[in-house]
């Protein structure tokens, strides 16, 4: 094991499979010479030079093109959006093309391709750079959507995503970059798609939070711990596939139900899950399941304000009080 | 392997039914389908047929009984076979321990017999009257009734009615914590201990259990009730000792809770008041004989009900349900019309009564009071009704109070038409009279316009061409 901060456990993912396998190559903006803006390439060009990590024009559409071209081909491409939110510019390479053309061949063309960069708020980096992306890919069959909230997490779950032979939206965090744990160094080390981990046990109700909520609803649980209540956390890791059966499984045990999510509340990948827990999961409810999520609206440039905006500790903290009825 | 004959489930609300009389004896071969057994829940007399054919070896429910639903009444096997090991197990399986398969059965025991007879929970709005079963009773009485999914879950789970709880969420819903509560409090019995305090009004939690940790056995719950009996015989009754009169008991059937609970929730729940009337029926009854020479049969009844119907129309508030935070004055004429049976009572429903003709009533209510008696009514028959009306003039009654059908708000009692003296224009003549008593919920109407409505019923009756 070593402490690695999460976009080092990228870095290092990302190299170690470029070395095992010579298929797999990088493409994106500023990734080369910079490293990255976070960092997630930093050395890599020096070591596979430009062939294997390709800087690219600022033009998404193009090289997400070339990217699927490539992977149906027989490459293995991993490619860097710098935000998350520039993946609106290739969403007809990305919906129309991506997601389809296995099903286009009759099952016949694999798409080993690897879709990586980070989203939401953290760094003021307002309304085109703080957006949350995922119910986009989680709405159109054919990807894959990974969400690590931990460092090692983001290790286990990128091997996986380089690995399969489909493609993966890998969706990482700005704000968790910096956050660093013990990481495996087993070059094997992979988590699979659809096991959501437990973060935290509890019996009286279950927080389900993805990415950077994920702290926050930990920190909840303290505060509700203090008022006995015990909440059970609980990360999915891929939205798609979701691991519901580790859901209901505690919903079972605790009845009642909190989602929360960085992204818009209105329509988003929590109303997903709350649905599924309803339709599977009745019978254990003794309350509505709450929803947590940003407001309806733009993300602001203000710091401040994109907190207001997002779901706070205190917000999970009063919702999960609510379905216990105190 | 003989087959078990239980006491079938005859409706979404059936938690028990009342073995009426056994069709077959023991010994008798049966076929299976053949009627073996008649039943009564609160709803209906049915004949149920053997499950199975071969030999009616067994019959360990007698006539009378309340069984719960699912519990082993007899059985059925081939001639001679040995069926002790199944008897062992029945009785058995109703002193065992409160976990594993006895579970359904106390669970029903409880709701069935056990839950306290608190008044029946409403459904929204205007439906639901006589149809509420037995074990729909509930601690709080107005408004509708909420319970978690988890509660009911948990509810079932442990054998508790989860309607006879009361609620500490929102709106008075009853959530898991509220059935854990009343799980922690509740005396452990077995189901048959239940059944037995409940038949003998023994409050289980007075018993002393003499099973494992106290758990109550049907032994005790007999010997409870059994004391409490001699205790009172020996203060009070030594003059009359000697006299064999002893009491008969008569299972609280299905119906007869039924109607008991709701009545009582009627009385607790609205303000009953009442007006009365007389009405000089001269024309009414001059009418009917013209329709009748003319070969239109309708009744007196019918008439009242046509005037009834019109009378609501023009004063809905009369037509009307109160609910927590809005008087509804319901869009449709549904009036009840109550029938009386050999046991009890069944008010069906004479829908869009206003809409009706007169022949058009005649027909329907002749429809409704034959499928009444013959225990024929669907659900649909007995629902949704709006206002009620109630005729005991075959009994000569001057006139009577009838108690309102809940969740309406007024019921028209209608005595005999009888030849009496009457004052008219200052004459001493006599005239065909009938005596109408109102009784309304004065929560919600007040004594002018209840008063307003009785009396355009009078207007009608006395110009009946207006209902034409």
């Amino acid at each position: 094991m070593s402490k690695k901060k999460y976009s080092a456990a990228i870095k290092d993912v990302i190299a170690e499979e470029m070395r095992a396998d010579s298929s797999v190559f990088v493409m994106g903006e500023d990734i080369g010479a910079l490293g990255g803006v976070f960092g997630c390439t930093r050395g890599l060009q020096q070591e596979f030079g430009k062939e294997r990590v390709r800087d690219t024009p600022i033009a998404e559409a193009g090289y997400v093109g070339t990217g699927i071209g490539a992977a149906l081909t027989g490459m293995r491409p991993i490619l860097d959006f710098m935000y998350l939110d520039f993946v609106y510019v290739a969403m007809d390479q990305l919906l129309n093309q991506a997601a389809k053309l296995r099903y286009m061949y009759g099952g016949r063309a694999s798409l080993p391709l690897v879709i990586r960069g980070q989203q939401g708020i953290g760094r003021g980096n307002a309304g085109t750079h703080s957006q949350s992306v995922e119910a986009f890919f989680t709405h159109i069959p054919g990807f894959k959507v990974a969400m690590p909230s931990t460092a090692s997490d983001a290790a286990g779950l990128l091997r996986t995503a380089i690995r399969d032979n489909n493609p993966v939206m890998f969706i990482e965090h700005k704000a968790l970059y910096a956050t660093s744990e013990e990481v495996p160094d087993d070059p094997e080390f992979a988590i699979p798609f659809g096991q959501a981990a437990v973060r935290r046990q509890g019996k009286d109700v279950t927080i389900i939070a993805t990415s950077l909520m994920v702290g926050r609803a930990l920190e909840a649980a303290e505060k509700l711990a203090a008022e006995g209540i015990e909440a059970e956390v609980i990360d999915p890791r891929t939205l798609l596939p979701l691991d519901l059966d580790t859901l209901l499984h505690s919903i079972e045990k605790t009845g009642r139900a909190v989602v929360v999510h960085e992204a818009h509340k209105n329509n988003g990948v929590g109303a997903e899950i709350a649905s599924q827990i309803m339709e599977s999961g009745f019978k254990y409810l003794d309350a509505p399941v709450v929803r947590l999520g940003a407001k309806p609206c733009t993300l602001p440039f203000s710091l401040v304000l994109e907190n207001a905006v997002v779901p706070g500790v205190e917000d999970i903290h009063t919702a999960a009080k609510q379905v216990c009825y105190k | 392997m003989a087959t078990k004959v239980i006491m079938p489930k005859q409706g979404l609300q059936m938690t028990e039914g009342t073995i009426i009389s056994w069709l077959a004896a023991e010994g008798d071969t049966v076929k299976e389908g053949d009627p073996i057994f008649e039943m009564e829940t609160d709803k209906l007399t049915i004949e149920i047929g053997a499950p199975a054919a071969g030999t009616l070896l067994k019959i360990v429910r007698g006539e009378g009984d309340v069984v719960p639903i699912t519990e082993t009444i007899a059985f059925i096997g081939e001639a001679g076979e040995d069926i002790s090991d199944l008897l062992a197990e029945l009785e058995s399986s109703s002193e065992s321990d409160e976990t594993g398969e006895t579970e359904p059965a106390e669970a029903i025991a409880e709701s069935g017999a056990g839950g306290p007879s608190g008044p029946v929970a409403e459904s929204s709005a205007p439906a639901a009257t006589t149809e509420q079963a037995a074990g729909g009773s509930r601690a709080t009485s107005d408004g509708p009734f909420y319970s978690s999914p988890r509660a009911r879950w948990k509810a079932e789970e442990r054998g508790l009615d989860v309607q006879a709880l009361a609620g500490s969420g929102p709106e008075g819903m009853v959530i898991e914590r509220d059935v854990l509560a009343a799980a922690e409090n509740r005396p452990k019995a077995t189901p048959l201990a239940r059944i037995h305090a409940a038949e003998s009004g023994t409050d289980l939690s007075s018993v002393e259990g003499t099973g494992p940790r106290g758990k109550i056995y049907r032994r005790d719950v007999d010997a409870a009730a059994a004391g409490t009996a001699a205790a009172g015989g020996a203060e009070g009754g030594r003059m009359f000792a000697a006299i064999p009169r002893e009491d008969r008991s008569i299972p609280l059937t299905g119906m007869r809770r039924t109607i008991s609970a709701r009545m009582r929730e009627s009385l607790d729940t609205a303000a009953q008041a009442v007006h009365r009337i007389e009405v000089d029926m001269s024309e009414t009854v001059r009418m009917r004989e013209r329709l009748k020479a003319a070969e239109v049969k309708v009744s007196y009844n019918d008439i009242i009900l046509k005037a009834v119907a019109e009378s609501l129309r023009t004063h809905p508030r009369m037509n009307s349900v109160l609910t927590e935070d809005a008087i509804i004055e319901h869009g449709r004429i549904n009036i009840g019309v109550a029938v009386a049976l050999d046991e009890g009572l069944i008010v069906p429903v004479l829908r869009d009564a206003d809409l009706l003709t007169l022949q058009g009533i005649h027909s329907e209510t002749r429809r409704l009071a034959e499928l009444a008696r013959t225990g024929g009514l669907s659900q649909e028959d007995y629902q949704g009704g709006t206002f009620s009306v109630s005729n005991l003039g075959m009994y000569d009654l001057d006139s009577f109070t009838a108690i309102i059908n809940r969740p309406e708000s007024g019921i028209l009692a209608v005595g005999a038409i009888k030849e009496k003296p009457a004052a008219v224009d200052g004459e001493l003549v006599i005239r065909p009279l009938c005596g109408l008593s109102l009784t309304y919920d004065h929560r919600i109407i007040d004594g002018a316009p209840a008063a307003d409505f009785l009396r355009s019923i009078k207007t009608l009756l006395e110009n009946p061409y207006l209902l034409l």
